[in-house]
C-alpha cells in the first residue's frame, strides 16, 4: 500500500491525499478495474510513439492527424506540450497540422531553446509547403518568450507567422480579470454580427 | 497570524500538489519570501494573470510566525512588463537578474535595507524591458545588482592600505572584493585580474548613473572585456555556482556588441 502511494504521488498534481485516496480506491475496486489499469499503465510505453512531423504522441509515427488526409498542409499551429493540442482539437476550429515543440522557454528551469523543436519547426517550415505558422504557447512569460523566438528564428523562411489572441476566457469576469487581460479583449475587440 | 501587505516582484513560480503554486517574492523592508498560493492552478479567479515570472504585484499575506512560509492571500496585478516576453535578449537577461536576486537576496526579514534592493529591482526590469540589451549592461545591470544586495565592490582605493590606485592598470582581488594600489598589485601574485584605470572609471560611473542612463556610459572592446571578467568573476566568487539562466544569456548576447 505504502509503495503504491509512493508511485501515485510521483504523479503531476497529485499529493499525498489524493495518492491515498486513490490507493483505497484501487484496494477496492473490481478485479478487473485493476487489472485493466495496470495493463495499460504496463503498455503506454512500448505501444505510444512519437510522431517523426509533429512530435505529438500517438499510436504510430506519423500520427493520426498528420496522417489525415484532409488535413490543411499549408497551416502549422505551434504548442508547447501534447495536451495543448488535444485542447485546441477539442476546439474543432483547426483544420491545419501541428508542431509540439516539448515545452517553452525558461532559463531559471535550464530549459534553452536547445531542449525545445525549434531547429526541427524551422527546417519543416523551410521544406515547403507551410505558408503561416500560428504560434499558440501559453500567453505567459515563457510561452511569450518562447512564441517571439520562434518568430525571429522563423523570419528569414519568409512565412507569415500569427500569434493566439489574448481575450476574456468564456464564462469568465471581467470583475476578477486582471487589467493586461481586460486590455488585450478591448484592443481585440470585434464587430457583433 | 500576521497579515502582510505591499508590493512584489515575482521571482519564480514553481507547481505544488494538485493545484497550488509556490512563488518566490520579492518585497520591500521583507527581502525575498516564498508564499504558496492556495488552489491557484485551479481558480480563475484567485490569482488572475498575476503569478507569472517578473510581475509587479500588490500581494497580501498571512504569515503563522515570521520564519514560517506565508500564504498568498490576494495578489493584484500591477505591471507584467510585457516588454520583457517581447525580445529573447530582454527575456533573457530579465531571468538572469530575476535568478541572481532569488539566489542571493536575503530570506524575509533578516537584512536591513531591503528597500532599496526591491526598488532596483523594479527598476531593472523596466530598464531591461526598454533599452536593447546587450554585454555592456549586462555588465552594469549585474554589478548594480550586487551593490543592490550589499556586495558592492571596492573600486575606489586599494582594499589593503585605502591608497588610491595610480598607473595604467592595477589589480582587482577577487577574495577581498576590490582593487589594489600598485604596491599590493605587485604583491598580490597572479591570482589577481588585471584592470586598466580607465575601465575601473566607468564602472564606479555606473554605480553611480541612474540605471536609466546606463546607456550613455561608454564601453567597448578590450575595456568591456576587462569589466565583464571582474563582474563575471566577483558573480561566481559570492554564489560559488553557474545560474541556470547564464548559458541563455550568453547565447543571446553572442554578436551583440
Amino acid at each position: 500500500m505504502q509503495r503504491l502511494v509512493e508511485s501515485l504521488r510521483r504523479l503531476p498534481g497529485i499529493g499525498e491525499k489524493s495518492a491515498t485516496r486513490l490507493a483505497y480506491f484501487l484496494l477496492g475496486a473490481p478485479e478487473d478495474l485493476v487489472g485493466e489499469l495496470s495493463e495499460a499503465i504496463g503498455r503506454i510505453k512500448s505501444e505510444t510513439a512519437i510522431c517523426e512531423r509533429c512530435f505529438n504522441l500517438g499510436e504510430r509515427s506519423p500520427c493520426k492527424i498528420c496522417s489525415q488526409p484532409g488535413r490543411n498542409q499549408s497551416i502549422l499551429c505551434v504548442v508547447e506540450e501534447p495536451a495543448d493540442l488535444a485542447a485546441i482539437e477539442q476546439s474543432q476550429s483547426f483544420q491545419g497540422l501541428y508542431h509540439v515543440l516539448g515545452g517553452a522557454l525558461s532559463p531559471i528551469d535550464g530549459m534553452g531553446p536547445e531542449n525545445l523543436r525549434i531547429k526541427e519547426l524551422v527546417a519543416r517550415v523551410r521544406a515547403g509547403q507551410v505558408e503561416e505558422v500560428i504560434l499558440a504557447t501559453n500567453p505567459n512569460a515563457e510561452g511569450d518568450a518562447t512564441a517571439h523566438y520562434a518568430a525571429e528564428c522563423l523570419a528569414p523562411a519568409g512565412v507569415k507567422v500569427t500569434r493566439i489572441a489574448y481575450g476574456m476566457p468564456l464564462g469568465g469576469d471581467l470583475e476578477y480579470a486582471d487589467h493586461v487581460t481586460v486590455g488585450r479583449s478591448l484592443e481585440n475587440r470585434q464587430l457583433v454580427q | 497570524m500576521a497579515s502582510l501587505e505591499g508590493e512584489a516582484i515575482v521571482l519564480r513560480v514553481v507547481e505544488y500538489g494538485e493545484s497550488d503554486l509556490v512563488a518566490h517574492l520579492l518585497m520591500p523592508e521583507i527581502g525575498r519570501l516564498t508564499v504558496i498560493a492556495k488552489h491557484a492552478r485551479k481558480s480563475r479567479r484567485r490569482f488572475p494573470g498575476s503569478l507569472d515570472i517578473f510581475n509587479h504585484l500588490t500581494v497580501r499575506i498571512s504569515r503563522r510566525r515570521q520564519s514560517d512560509l506565508g500564504f498568498l492571500e490576494q495578489a493584484i496585478l500591477r505591471s507584467p512588463f510585457l516588454n520583457l516576453r517581447h525580445g529573447v535578449r530582454h527575456y533573457a537577461l530579465a531571468s538572469y537578474l530575476v535568478e541572481l536576486l532569488d539566489r542571493m537576496a536575503p530570506e524575509a526579514g533578516v537584512a536591513p535595507d531591503m528597500d532599496r534592493l526591491f526598488d532596483f529591482a523594479l527598476s531593472a526590469l523596466g530598464v531591461i524591458g526598454e533599452l536593447e540589451p546587450d554585454l555592456k549592461l549586462r555588465c552594469f545591470m549585474e554589478l548594480k545588482a550586487f551593490d543592490a544586495l550589499g556586495l558592492r565592490p571596492e573600486l575606489e582605493q586599494c582594499v589593503r592600505c585605502g591608497d588610491p590606485p595610480r598607473g595604467p592598470k592595477v589589480g582587482f582581488s577577487v577574495p577581498e572584493g576590490g582593487v589594489l594600489c600598485g604596491v599590493h598589485s605587485l604583491a598580490g601574485g597572479s591570482n589577481l585580474l588585471s584592470v586598466h584605470l580607465g575601465t575601473l572609471r566607468v564602472l564606479r560611473q555606473a554605480l553611480i548613473y541612474d540605471l536609466k542612463h546606463l546607456g550613455r556610459l561608454g564601453l567597448s572592446g578590450e575595456a568591456l572585456a576587462e569589466a565583464s571578467n571582474v563582474v563575471f568573476r566577483f558573480q561566481r566568487f559570492h554564489l560559488g555556482f553557474e545560474l541556470k539562466s547564464e548559458r541563455f544569456l550568453e547565447e543571446s548576447l553572442r554578436g551583440v556588441a
